[in-house]
């Protein structure tokens, strides 16, 4: 197997604070609306509480990319070195297809260049010996860089409820489920 | 040219939001010769970024009203800042900021930003006209000494200013209005008097354990408190604690995002906090599981209060008062009492009650009787100011010869105002920050004719916002140092720009953590802003030109001297530094013992932990910890209005990134209270009390109670919402003994819903 790095998204310490969110904006300054990374809130059916436990969902830098697959220019390639997916904006052409045919709904159409765009697991920084923007600013290590070969955590899972299964082109993240507290509700009011 | 013309005149009408304006209106501010537009246009995910070598890096620290006073490391190329981590120095801020300090790129280089000196013709128009730095200065001298030819005194210029900047230096804004005369002040602090009252009768004083030391603690009640939202970078330590076996309980009157991550969570009734401690406490004092020997040791009045338990308290009483089962209260009062160590995270939030203080005496109480006090581990923690020890060189001015003021009742002063108290003839008249409205209304001989506002924006955050604008129609002048047109700037004459934290030099330190950081200028400043303390040296120099003598501040400033002039050698002493000079390698942490009052040496009158003050009574309050009734409701629904995770106050929700993940404000109803009223998710609903009136969405969720209603407080650019609306000006139990002023029941809100 190639080295393929992923992210772990550890839901049992993740407190939805958006840091990861920011600090990719800090990073890279994108166009307002043109969002990277988001911190989605779990559906009240998978963890009880609104608003209380969270994903942190960028690229998932697939095993087998859709986008890789599905453009016609070329502009997605998949580094060897360690599997990150990367879009070549001077390739784009900015048709689409990509941000159509991405089952997690990853890249994002950039009105003002008039092309695609996505997490680029801050290559640049992987490759200056550095954390990934969003790796880095998290204050609990709930969001965290790992190398599937050797990412051995029990209770991390390789699906979760409300992420969509396609293991045939198989994202490279893992999660953990939030854990609930024991509730103690007033008994008068 | 004619089309640079138009521009001009468009951005000095309005705050134009688009780049291609942005970037011509820096052109026009002259603030572009070697811009090279890398902050003004996105990196590109395929572009050849370099991370090494490539960057100036600059010191700062996030100077907001914030537990945790983020270390900064800016990165610089040409001039423009590109980014921004946090200090990998500091153990506490750990290499990360949080999702509001990741924001200060965009902040900085905003176009909503305050670009120039501005005149308002007719307050609330938004006929704003740009006027030059000298004009600005001109007229607002002028009115100074028109007011002083007047009045024979400066009693007439008020000024509010509160936690918008905590950078040392900013202290120079009181300063300012010293070296003018006797002036008034709005004192006093809305954030968190009743708690720094009540540590101080208990213990002499407020001064909190290491947070790093939360990690140590065998068992974590967090009381009121939401890390997870406001001091995100604290919530490492808990969950420490927690993998090394600590058990973690919440205790708040909302599910909140820290409530989720603990082992146990309690929806305590609001305002009740106090009868829940007591309750816990009655019940270790009858199982035998006091520390008789700490107590014995190193406190006065346990044998009364031991008796006042007894007399008055009963763990079915604390249940039926506060809402948690009484099986809860004794498993868990058995369970503190016996964890070594155990400690209470105090917020700030409970405090801000008509009973406030009185709950932290006994949350204090708890703590104290179960000997977890000067223990690391341990410890009632709330804040502490430890760390402040500065010169205030910015501060400490002298009125003009022939100044004359206040002769009443000496001024009060707030927690921050570190100034020496002189025994002179006049003082400042000091108003209570927490009635502003109504302190303004009520002031006479002389009235208060104008307002200098800085690091605040009262229009958000004070009290009763429509008593305030009334208020505020009596002024005949305001002036305002702000970065955005916030609702405080709608209602002034004339508003100031003043520099972000990347524009300035000053030094930051917290009042959780305990490190210090500088803060170097990594920018130029940004169009015509200028640092408070060059705002300062330039009314200084207008005044003396009109009138030699009349004002006592400086006239040429160097900031980064002046922030030099804040070090002594007992910030040297305490931070293990020879110079401020190695802050430039990072961050220091105060060398201090992780757990406050290790040594038991209290600093109170009798030396020791006060069960039973004498302080207190003279302040009119009880001897003892004893129970006090919350707030009678006036209205349906408490009304809570806290912190959101993506503000500070009235700050950073404003930003245009923040709106990509935090659009607009809610008000958070529980569903079977919603089904009551027939309100769905997503529907528009009135909010009302006797106070005001708010329209929002609603979001229907369990975290909240169904007797409560809860709404953050925020300042959203182009959106009139405002908690303040809905928020009266009473007053919490205590604050006047330390900081000048009760605090005000924030929390002690209530109101109806309506679908709209």
């Amino acid at each position: 197997m190639k080295k393929q790095i992923g992210f772990y998204v550890n839901s049992q310490r993740c407190i939805g604070c958006n840091t990861c969110a920011m600090a990719c904006k800090n990073q890279y300054h994108q166009e307002v609306g043109v969002v990277w990374r988001t911190v989605y809130p779990l559906a009240e059916e998978i963890y009880p509480h609104r608003e209380r436990a969270f994903y942190s969902l960028a690229c998932n830098h697939c095993e087998k990319p859709t986008c890789l697959e599905v453009c016609p220019v070329e502009a997605y390639t998949k580094r060897d070195k360690d599997g990150v997916v990367v879009h070549d904006q001077d390739r784009c052409i900015g048709c689409g297809s990509c941000i159509r045919s991405c089952p997690f709904g990853v890249p994002k159409f950039n009105p003002a260049l008039k092309k695609a765009e996505k997490c680029s697991f801050c290559w640049q920084r992987l490759d200056a010996g550095l954390k990934p923007g969003c790796v880095n600013a998290c204050p609990t290590e709930a969001l965290q860089l790992i190398d599937l070969e050797t990412f051995r955590e029990s209770g991390a899972t390789r699906s979760a409820p409300g992420f969509p299964n396609f293991p045939q082109i198989n994202p490279s993240v893992r999660f953990r489920a939030p854990r609930q507290p024991i509730v103690i509700r007033r008994e008068t009011t | 040219m004619s089309e640079l013309i138009k521009e001009k005149i468009e951005q000095t009408l309005d705050c134009p939001v688009t780049r291609r304006r942005f970037i011509q209106s820096l052109l026009l501010a002259g603030a572009v010769a070697a811009m090279p537009g890398g902050i003004l246009k996105p990196f590109r995910s395929d572009a050849g970024i370099v991370y090494e070598g490539d960057y100036q890096i600059f010191r700062n620290a996030c100077p907001r009203n914030c537990y945790d006073t983020c270390s900064i490391k800016s990165y610089v190329k040409d001039g423009v800042l590109q980014f921004i981590e946090g200090s990998p120095e500091s153990t506490f801020t750990d290499g990360g900021l949080c999702q509001k300090g990741y924001e200060y790129v965009r902040r900085a280089y905003s176009p909503d930003r305050i670009k120039y000196p501005m005149m308002q013709e007719g307050r609330g128009t938004g006929n704003w006209k740009r006027i030059s730095w000298d004009q600005a200065m001109d007229k607002i001298a002028k009115k100074i000494l028109a007011l002083k030819e007047k009045d024979g005194s400066l009693l007439g210029l008020a000024l509010t200013k509160y936690s918008g900047n905590f950078g040392i230096t900013n202290y120079c804004v009181e300063g300012m209005m010293s070296s003018l005369g006797y002036t008034t002040r709005m004192v006093g602090t809305p954030c968190w008097p009743a708690g720094i009252d009540a540590q101080n009768f208990d213990m002499g004083d407020m001064w909190c354990n290491d947070p790093e030391d939360m990690a140590n603690s065998r068992y974590l009640i967090l009381w009121g408190v939401n890390p997870a939202a406001c001091s995100v970078h604290s919530m490492k330590y808990i969950y420490e604690a927690q993998e090394r076996g600590a058990k973690v309980l919440v205790i708040d009157p909302v599910f909140s995002e820290t409530a989720a991550k603990a082992d146990m969570y309690w929806q305590v009734k609001t305002s009740t906090d106090g009868a829940l401690a007591l309750g816990m406490a009655r019940h270790i004092l009858d199982k035998g599981m006091v520390d008789e020997g700490w107590v014995k040791q190193n406190s006065i009045g346990f044998d009364e209060f031991a008796d006042y338990l007894r007399k008055n308290v009963t763990v079915e009483w604390a249940a039926k008062e506060s809402g948690v089962p009484a099986k809860q209260i004794v498993r868990v009062a058995e369970e503190f009492a016996t964890a070594d160590p155990a400690t209470i995270w105090i917020g700030y939030g409970l405090q801000r009650h008509t009973n406030g203080g009185a709950n932290v005496r006994a949350i204090d109480a708890l703590v104290a009787m179960t000997g977890n006090i000067g223990k690391t581990g341990g410890g009632a923690r709330y804040g502490h100011l430890y760390t402040w020890g500065f010169n205030y060189h910015a501060l400490v001015m002298k009125q003009p010869k022939g100044s004359k003021g206040w002769t009443g009742k000496a001024g009060p002063k707030g927690e921050f105002d570190f100034s020496e108290g002189g025994a002179a003839k006049y003082s400042d008249r000091g108003l209570n920050i927490n009635k502003t409205a109504q302190e303004l209304l009520d002031a006479t001989d002389p009235a208060v004719k104008m307002l200098w506002v800085s690091c605040k924006n009262p229009l958000s955050q004070d009290f009763d916002k429509n008593k305030l604008k009334k208020a505020m129609k009596q002024l005949e002048m305001v002036v305002v140092v702000d970065q955005f047109f916030n609702q405080t700037v709608e209602l002034a004459d004339i508003v100031l720009p003043v520099t972000t934290l990347f524009e300035e030099w000053t030094v930051d330190v917290s009042y959780w953590q305990y490190w210090l950081s500088i803060n170097e200028q990594a920018i130029k400043p940004m169009f015509e802003a200028k640092s408070n303390l060059e705002i300062a040296a330039a009314l200084s120099a207008k005044m003396n030109a009109l009138s030699p003598g009349s004002c006592t501040y400086p006239t040429k400033i160097d900031t980064k001297e002046w922030m030099i002039k804040e070090f002594n050698k007992g910030i040297y002493g305490l931070f293990g530094i020879n110079s401020w000079e190695d802050l430039k390698k990072g961050p220091r942490k105060a060398k201090v013992h992780p757990a406050s009052w290790s040594d038991l040496k209290f600093k109170t009158p009798s030396k020791k932990y006060e069960f039973k003050s004498e302080t207190a009574v003279k302040w009119g309050h009880k001897a003892l910890p004893e129970y006090k009734a919350p707030r009678k409701p006036y209205a349906p629904f408490q009304l809570l209005t806290p912190h959101s995770k993506f503000g500070i106050h009235s700050q950073f929700i404003n930003i245009d990134w923040m709106h990509d993940i935090n659009p607009e404000p809610f008000v958070y109803i529980n569903p079977e209270a919603a089904k009551k009223k027939g309100i769905s998710d997503g529907d528009k609903v009135r909010v009302f009390n006797k106070v005001g009136e708010m329209v929002l969405k609603a979001k229907l969720g369990d975290n909240v109670p169904t007797d409560t209603l809860l709404m953050y407080e925020a300042w959203f650019a182009k959106n009139p919402y405002n908690v303040n609306n809905l928020v009266d000006d009473t007053s919490a139990d205590m604050g006047a003994y330390k900081t000048g002023a009760p605090g005000v029941a924030i929390h002690d809100q209530f109101a109806d819903i309506a679908k709209a």
